[in-house]
């Protein structure tokens, strides 16, 4: 490697070294608890997939270059030099990593890996080593912000195409439009992906709700983060967070993403809008009385997939199961407990790698399909598209002959008028169990 | 010989304090005034509140429990042996009233807290050496284990030999001689720290425990002084 | 421009999951030679702007775009 190339990357990796950063690489005790951690060395078990081993690769270049230690007794840490097959090992470890912070459970101190996977990732956007596939996407996404005006007519076309199928699930009153959007003034932005099944359910619950809101013109997921490129990652926000102040709406929902919800939460700053997820909006309707569902639509036995970044790493746990008590009659939840969920083995980009991963991916997420196996259920839920796709593809593989749903769809095909009640539910037994709403 | 007795017990032992404070403070200043990460980092599901909480994780390892229990016997051994470790050595310099609380002669234990801190110490050693633990170590965790090992070992012996064998060439007021004359910065070193048959080990110790404490702020043991802090990120 | 544009290539891109739409032509637009057609079909209202953005970043051009009902169909050649 040109030694003009490892400064510029040595300089990437100090610029962005923070402060948990740095506890993270000075503290590791290599107790080795992190070994059972990892959904992909439960389904693979080989060295590089424990994340001590993972994060070491990144501590031993840091012990090169940045600690005295590393340079006067490298052989004590096994200090590394950066060069083209440290690359290499960076790339195999951090994408192979989902980012689905499971080690953080386990770790003593609580090292994040993820954040650490994060600086390698880096350092391959720096060496430009990173697959090129995520960069195109989030150079995609970025070019979309820059040119909205070329492309706004069509976007609207689009989503007209799409009304009548919003009408389908939920009839708006007359004049109103089913997929609002650019409105100004509205009080909810829901920003989803690019796929209609994004968008036509979320119409329908927000229209059944009464909901003032208006359809963002960017899809949420953040590529950049996907990427591991702080840049890029922020641009890719501040499409949506300018849009929002621009429409000055009091919330954003993010759609069914979980990488879109964390990075929208957890980064956005402090901003005259809050950010919460689609699943909690929801929640919220059906605990208010703002939407009502049909219980009897669920039948078999049904199961939730917590997408990391909503639940370990967003906090939206209770929500979900909230909803689905409204909609399952037998809901069964995965063993032992949320905080303890495998990872579908989608994450960190991927799925959006394509078929490039799939083969990988298939072989690294075994844990995930004995876990969802176990519970005996037919249909499995999420709120994660990737998730969906992920699970979607492990369905096919391992012929697991479960039905994979996103929880919106779920909610919206249940969604029931107050006159519809009466006529399809005569029985009073399925009255109590819808949710009822003052009039 | 008596030169390097004392180049050990004296010199050397002041270094490494200095190299310890001085080492520590400026590895914790170096830490700390990098810029925080500008997202939260915890997970889910919490509980409040968390500044308790990382504490608790902090000190009684709640996830080593319930994953490795036999490891957290030993973690949980060793790290409750460093308080009446340290007690014990305090009064070396001197007693004080609130340290005999628990009666107890100097030092506390009566011996066995050395050989629970040896024993833990073989044990982390030992399963250093199994997988996959052996593929995640660098040559440096070996060391640190076996240094510390050496350090306890012999300062163990001293104990166990007055406490268990009646040995009393060499005892607590010796130490406290040399170890005041130290603290009043004119070192002297009496008659029976250099002379005793059970010199060398006290030498050994104090050359063991020096380097511990020099090598201290430039690895992994600052977990002692961050894991707190870690465990807040994690717990928000 | 012709009213028909006779593809090389047509690629199938209806109800696929985000992003596997822009992931498949970036893909299949490699698999034809410099200056021939792919035809992709897509459902997704959000590719009408996900792949005109796509063909500024590659460099490709987007010959036509046709917005039926429900399918939205894309004639792109490759430049690059």
């Amino acid at each position: 490697m040109d030694q003009n190339i490892r400064n510029d990357l040595l300089k990437l990796f100090r610029e962005n070294l923070s402060r948990a950063m740095k506890l993270y690489l000075e503290t590791c005790s290599r107790c080795g608890l992190c070994v059972q951690a990892c959904h992909v060395h439960a389904s693979m078990p080989q060295l590089r997939y424990i994340a001590a081993y993972r994060a070491e690769i990144i501590r031993k270049i840091y012990q090169k270059y940045f600690k005295a230690q590393g340079s006067f007794f490298p052989r004590l840490s096994e200090a590394k030099e950066l060069n083209d097959d440290a690359l290499q090992e960076l790339y195999e470890v951090a994408f192979s990593c989902t980012g689905c912070r499971r080690c953080m459970v386990y770790c003593p101190h609580g090292i994040d890996t993820e954040m650490l996977m994060s600086m390698a990732k880096l350092l391959l956007v720096g060496a430009r080593r990173e697959p090129e596939m995520l960069s195109l996407l989030a150079d995609t996404s970025i070019e979309k912000g820059k040119s909205l005006a070329l492309f706004k007519k069509d976007f609207l076309t689009g989503i007209k195409s799409l009304e009548s199928r919003v009408i389908e699930k939920w009839k708006c009153p007359a004049g109103q439009a089913p997929i609002p959007v650019d409105v100004q003034g509205a009080d909810i932005l829901y920003v989803p992906l690019s796929g209609a099944r994004s968008i036509i359910p979320a119409a329908a619950i927000f229209n059944a709700a009464g909901r003032n809101w208006t359809l963002s013109f960017f899809e949420a997921v953040n590529f950049g983060a996907f990427l591991g490129d702080p840049a890029r990652t922020r641009l890719i926000l501040e499409r949506i967070i300018d849009e929002a102040r621009r429409l000055k709406v009091k919330k954003v929902v993010a759609c069914e993403c979980g990488t879109a919800f964390r990075v929208m939460k957890q980064l956005s700053g402090k901003q005259p809008f809050e950010v919460v997820s689609i699943v909690q909006e929801m929640a919220r309707y059906l605990r208010e009385g703002l939407i009502r569902v049909n219980r009897s639509r669920c039948n078999g036995p049904i199961t939730y997939h917590d997408p990391c970044q909503i639940a370990r790493n967003g906090g939206v746990i209770d929500e979900p199961r909230e909803i689905l008590r409204h909609l399952a009659q037998d809901f069964r939840e995965m063993s032992p407990d949320p905080a303890y969920n495998w990872c579908c083995g989608g994450g960190g980009g991927l799925v959006a790698m394509g078929e490039d991963t799939l083969d990988f991916r298939m072989k690294s997420a075994r844990v995930k399909v004995d876990q969802i196996l176990a519970t005996g259920a037919k249909i499995v839920v999420t709120a994660c598209e990737n998730c969906h796709t992920q699970l979607s593809d492990l369905n096919d593989h391992y012929k697991m002959g479960v039905e994979i749903r996103l929880l919106s769809s779920m909610v919206a095909d249940a969604l029931v008028g107050p006159e519809e009640t009466a006529s399809t539910n005569p029985e009073k037994q399925t009255l109590r169990e819808t949710t009822r709403i003052p009039a | 010989m008596q030169t390097l007795y004392y180049v050990i017990l004296v010199p050397m032992t002041y270094l490494a304090f200095a190299v310890f404070f001085i080492g520590t403070g400026l590895r914790l200043f170096t830490i700390y005034r990098t810029p925080k990460y500008p997202a939260a980092l915890q997970i889910f599901p919490e509980k409040h509140p968390g500044r308790l909480w990382a504490i608790h994780d902090a000190l009684l390892l709640p996830t080593i429990r319930k994953h490795n229990p036999l490891l957290w016997v030993f973690l949980m051994l060793f790290h409750i042996g460093f308080f009446p470790l340290i007690i014990g050595h305090i009064e070396l310099f001197r007693e004080f009233g609130i340290f005999q609380i628990i009666p107890h002669e100097v030092f506390p234990g009566r011996g066995f807290v050395g050989l629970i801190l040896c024993l833990s110490l073989l044990f982390f050693l030992g399963r250093r050496f199994f997988s996959p633990v052996r593929e995640i170590s660098t040559p440096g965790d070996y060391f640190l284990l076996i240094l510390l090992f050496l350090a306890a070992l012999f300062g163990s012996q001293m104990d166990w030999a007055r406490r268990w064998y009646g040995y009393d060439a060499l005892l607590v007021e010796n130490y406290r001689d040399y170890l005041l004359s130290l603290l009043y910065l004119k070192p002297e070193l009496n008659f029976a720290v250099l002379n005793s048959g059970h010199a060398f080990m006290l030498v050994l110790h104090v050359f063991f425990a020096n380097l511990f404490l020099m090598i201290f702020p430039f690895s992994k043991l600052m977990h002692a002084f961050t894991s707190v802090a870690m465990n807040k990120l994690r717990r928000g | 421009m012709n009213d028909e544009i006779k593809a090389d290539k047509i690629l199938d891109l209806k109800d696929l999951p985000c992003p596997i739409p822009v992931v498949k032509i970036s893909k299949g637009i490699k698999e034809v030679q410099i200056g021939q057609v792919v035809e992709a079909h897509t459902t997704d209202p959000g590719s009408l702007t996900d792949f005109p953005a796509w063909a500024r970043i590659t460099g490709n051009e987007i010959l036509k775009t046709e917005k039926g009902d429900k399918v939205f169909k894309f004639y792109i050649r490759r430049v690059k």
